[in-house]
């Protein structure tokens, strides 16, 4: 990212303050301000939207903020991006189609809408899904359009499964798929591990790896079988087994986080299954014990949770495995 | 990589390719790759690439428009290059023979003039003709793209200096041109399918949004088939004097059938309109068209009149509903409820009186109507039901009408849990924006 100039950083301060309020009029402003200034879309979009945004989902994490907040706030936020495309779908078309969606199950339209604007700045004419896109209307949209590129925002470890179903879809049909997004964490591994053409950190990035891009490619190789249909077991059986978990984990229900720890727990198992990369489950243990001490609770909950899974899933051996080898014994705070 | 690029393929050995078992194999591949893409430019581009470098060096498709007899040239040094020409510049060409009877045409090109006869007479670009003879070429090899009786194009290959096309390369050619015509003409066929659909569906998608001095609106949309992007439901934003008209609606039945109804419906309503604005009276003369124009076929209404001020502050909103669910309203405070309002479903009988009930939005009040997919979504502890959208709402209280409507939407689908769902439409307004919600 470009060391933000002093207009820049009073921006981003005048946008966080319109996402705290809720002023959607104020963080217009922001935004259109700085495009008149000349200020490139991509940058106004990663160093103001975007770098708003994480604080958004910090604040949540924190517990300074209820869902409902973070999703007011981040409403505006998605206000402003449209803006943003308003401006941006004005400059020349001088590259091919571009398609960008959401994985199924995915709810944060945001980083998407970034990416397409991002994208429709650099030339490409783009077509935008919204948040969870079924694989059908995905394949719909591949063959309607024929599109030059895919792009595919991923940031909940439970849609990596349908990135992957994406990532089929798109190949099969010989069509480059770029994927980014929190799920994939911070390099390469689980976009290649699942077969995508690229990956990209962030919204820059995402338009280098578009440019980039082959014109064919080959579909992609299956993954493992014996991880696959046990991740595709876990799919199955996720609410009772999520069920499960919530009747014995200890922790206090008016700490309001089970629902979400223990979901992001059985995802982390997935992601590390169809991966092969193990850090989502470290990662996620580490998560939840900030997300205890934030509301006060006790942070080795995040422990025991792992060793009440770890029972729960005896019966699935690679995912015992990774689990007894990954969910720390201990959490650093 | 730090921060992102193409992930490496493995390059396919070159040396291979020498044995005729291994080209019949990529024969196959081309094949199995063009059959996964029913996009007519995507297939050719399978096809473009797939050839390089085993098959030929260079290779162009050309393509005849069946209405106009004109001819796109794909391909050349780049798969992705397009070109066109008229039918009239290939009048008395080998290309027009490969053309018309789908028949072979193999060419030796003259060492001495690369730019020869040979190439002129099946390759009918400048531009393409410099690229194939920069290779200088020894052969030029015209393929007839024939399927299901009709030969829509031709596949022209070139190779390099030194590597002239065999009789068994040519027999290998011919094998590729009738796999890759059936892919071909197969996403020909969807892609006309496809362009007529588009075309009537442009009319039935839900319309954009528009910006409401004062209001806030947001709605989303999820159609029980939910690839078709259209569906039985409906709604519409418009504005008709100096005053701001929304319907919601949910005509009976799923699917392209419910879906052209709808059209019909928001039409109506449109016209009516013009003459009528009050919401009850509005439904009152829709009603009365909808149920002489159809005799089978009804449809549930929710019809809302906006009349903002200027700064935001507040809003009057009048209200009418044939056969929905009320509109649920929620205060910024946190108050929510669902209005009892009230009236018969619309196409049934021929006339019918609605109410009007008018409610005061202050500043972060909001109201959602939704269709009957909300509430009867079913998930595995039963319907989501109206309590359980009451109680999301007001956690939403002031968060806008775009929040309160994405996590409407994410509630559902996720009580659903991935099963079979009716259409499902939600539009929120709320008002003065959200400005000021939160110290």
């Amino acid at each position: 990212m470009a060391e933000l100039t002093v207009p820049e950083l009073d921006a981003l301060g005048a946008f966080e303050l319109a996402l705290a309020t809720v002023d959607t009029a104020a963080a217009l402003q922001v935004v259109e301000g700085l495009l008149a200034n000349g200020v490139p879309p991509v940058v106004v979009l990663t160093d103001v939207v975007a770098t708003a945004q994480r604080n958004v989902g910090a604040r949540w994490q924190r517990g300074d903020w209820t869902v409902a907040e973070e999703h007011a706030a981040t409403a505006v936020a998605v206000a402003a991006t449209e803006a943003v495309a308003r401006h941006v779908r004005q400059l020349p078309v001088t590259r091919g189609k571009a398609l960008v969606a959401c994985a199924e199950r995915e709810w944060h339209a945001l980083p998407a809408m970034i990416i397409d604007c991002a994208l429709r700045a650099d030339g490409w004419d783009t077509t935008l899904l919204g948040a969870s896109t079924p694989p059908l209307r995905l394949g719909q949209y591949l063959q309607d359009l024929g599109p030059d590129a895919l792009a595919v925002s991923c940031s909940m470890l439970g849609a990596l499964p349908t990135t992957r179903r994406f990532i089929e879809a798109s190949t099969t049909a010989g069509i480059p798929i770029v994927v980014g997004g929190a799920a994939f964490g911070p390099d390469d591994v689980r976009a290649r591990a699942l077969g995508a053409t690229a990956w990209a950190a962030d919204a820059p990035s995402a338009v280098q790896a578009a440019r980039e891009l082959p014109t064919v490619v080959q579909m992609a190789e299956p993954l493992p079988a014996d991880a696959t249909a046990e991740q595709a077991t876990l799919e199955l059986s996720h609410r009772e087994l999520a069920g499960r978990l919530q009747a014995v984990w200890e922790v206090d229900p008016a700490v309001d986080i089970a629902e979400d720890a223990i979901n992001q727990t059985l995802h982390a198992v997935w992601a590390a299954l169809l991966t092969g990369d193990v850090r989502p489950i470290p990662q996620t243990a580490q998560w939840i014990a900030d997300l205890l001490s934030a509301r006060d609770a006790d942070p080795r909950h995040a422990v025991t949770l792992g060793q009440h899974l770890c029972t729960e899933l005896r019966d699935y051996p690679l995912s015992h495995t990774l689990l007894s080898t990954s969910w720390p014994a201990a959490v650093g705070i | 990589m730090t921060s992102g690029g193409t992930i490496p393929d493995d390059v396919r050995n070159p040396l291979l390719a020498d044995s005729a078992a291994v080209r019949a194999e990529i024969v196959d591949e081309v094949g199995l790759a063009m059959t996964g893409s029913l996009n007519l430019r995507r297939c050719v581009l399978q096809l473009l690439t797939g050839v390089k470098p085993d098959i030929a060096d260079w290779a162009v498709v050309v393509w005849v428009n069946p209405r106009t007899g004109g001819l796109t040239l794909w391909g050349g040094d780049d798969p992705s290059a397009t070109a066109k020409t008229s039918r009239r510049s290939i009048a008395g060409q080998a290309l027009e023979r490969v053309l018309v009877t789908g028949h072979t045409e193999l060419l030796h090109v003259a060492l001495e003039d690369p730019a020869s006869d040979a190439l002129a007479t099946m390759i009918p670009n400048a531009g393409l003709r410099e690229q194939a003879a920069a290779l200088r070429p020894v052969d030029v090899l015209g393929l007839g793209l024939t399927a299901r009786g009709v030969t829509l194009g031709a596949l022209v290959m070139v190779r390099g200096q030194g590597r002239g096309f065999s009789e068994q390369d040519v027999a290998v050619g011919e094998q590729l041109a009738a796999r890759a015509s059936l892919a071909l003409d197969s996403a020909r066929l969807y892609e006309q399918t496809s362009r007529v659909a588009a075309a009537l569906k442009e009319s039935l998608v839900p319309p954009e949004l528009p910006a409401i001095p004062g209001l806030d609106i947001a709605a989303r949309y999820r159609p029980a088939i939910e690839h078709l992007d259209i569906g039985g439901d409906f709604y519409d934003v418009f504005t008709s004097g100096d005053e701001w008209l929304a319907v919601l609606g949910d005509v009976c039945g799923k699917g392209v059938d419910a879906a052209v109804l709808t059209g019909r419906a928001r039409q109506s309503i449109r016209t009516a309109a013009h003459f009528e604005r009050e919401p009850g009276a509005l439904l009152a003369a829709f009603n009365t068209v909808f149920s002489q124009d159809t005799s089978n076929r009804f449809i549930t209404l929710v019809c809302l009149r906006m009349r903002p001020a200027a700064d935001g502050s507040s809003a009057e909103v009048d209200i009418a509903v044939a056969g929905h669910a009320g509109p649920v309203l929620v205060r910024a405070d946190g108050r929510t409820e669902q209005l009892p309002i009230e009236g018969t479903v619309a196409g049934v009988v021929p006339r019918v009186d609605y109410p009007t009930t008018t409610v005061r939005l202050e500043q972060g009040d909001a109201l959602l109507v939704f269709t009957d997919g909300v509430e009867e979504a079913r998930g595995e502890s039963g319907f989501y039901g109206t309590d359980r959208l009451i109680r999301l709402l007001r956690e939403y209280a002031g968060a806008g009408a775009d929040a309160m409507c994405g996590a409407v939407e994410q509630d559902v689908v996720e009580h659903l849990d991935g099963r079979a769902h009716d259409d499902i439409a939600v539009l929120a307004i709320s008002c003065g924006g959200t400005l000021g919600w939160q110290s």
